[in-house]
């Protein structure tokens, strides 16, 4: 399963299969409520490997994540678009494209026994922009 | 995967690839926001060994980060700039700068079975000054 992630602002980031292992979405609801709530979210969790390049090729995009999760709430660049791809088997599985996220957490995670760093990057959708969110899948590309 | 840290304060404490296996770094919002919160911070964590001196080798530096972790909050030496560096394959993975970084956390760990200790350090950026971090990477050593 190919996963890929475009995230648009004042800088793009580009990240490919090479570098993404998991992505988890989830939606948001109280799980307490006794009918549907109104009070609803959108959480996406991305995984993947910080890569050093080799062979002059460019550094990877994981350093700008590392900075947009330091954007103060003050700049309007700590909105930005987000899309990530699933892509199986010539279709595209999932397409879900958060247009005003914002970055609840982000880690980084270097060892010693690793040739690669890890990081996490776990986003929201704003909230009283709930109705931009996409999400689509289904169809055929690469 | 190397690493290096620089804490720079009232004495300068450097450990290198020998001594550091581990370094983790956080970005710290709160989880329960409905839009980007201002309330901000950054921790990063650093993991290594407390080695021996041999050979009339001198000690390492991880007595001072000991001594560090001591250091009262009355005093302005508890704030020091902290530069971490990440690197593999001749890049510098990442350089990460924290200006005025104070301790949350030391520990330090020794067994019978190994010939080593263990550290673990925790820093954090003094709040109000978020903005002086940097995180920088992707270049040549």
């Amino acid at each position: 399963m190919g996963l890929r992630m475009k995230i648009t602002g004042s800088e793009s980031v580009e990240l490919r299969e090479t570098s993404i292992t998991n992505v988890v979405f989830g939606a948001d609801i109280p799980h307490d409520s006794n009918a549907r709530s109104t009070d609803l979210g959108s959480t996406v969790l991305i995984e993947g490997k910080i890569l050093a390049a080799v062979g002059g090729e460019a550094a990877d995009d994981t350093s700008k994540l590392a900075r947009w999760s330091l954007v103060p709430a003050e700049n309007s660049d700590c909105y930005r678009n987000v899309q990530i791809d699933v892509v199986n088997a010539s279709q595209v599985v999932r397409q879900i494209t958060v247009p005003n996220a914002f970055v609840v957490d982000y880690s980084e995670d270097f060892t010693d026994e690793t040739g690669t760093g890890i990081f996490k990057l776990l986003i929201k959708q704003k909230k009283d922009k709930m109705v931009n969110l996409k999400f689509e899948g289904g169809f055929s590309g690469e | 995967m190397g690493f290096t840290l620089k804490v720079e304060g009232s004495s300068t404490i450097d450990l290198g690839t020998i001594s550091i296996t581990g370094v983790k770094f956080r970005t710290d919002i709160p989880h329960d926001s409905n839009a980007r919160s201002t309330d901000l911070g950054s921790t990063v964590e650093i993991s290594g060994k407390i080695l021996t001196a041999v050979d009339g080798d001198p000690f390492d530096a991880t007595r001072q980060l000991g001594l560090w972790s001591l250091v009262p909050a009355e005093k302005s030496d508890c704030y020091r700039k902290v530069t971490i560096e990440v690197i593999a394959a001749s890049q510098v993975i990442r350089k990460f700068t924290y200006p005025n970084a104070f301790v949350v956390d030391y520990k330090e760990d020794y067994g019978d079975t190994e010939g080593v200790g263990t550290f673990k350090l925790i820093v954090k950026q003094k709040k109000d000054k978020m903005a002086q971090i940097a995180v920088e990477g992707g270049y040549s050593v």
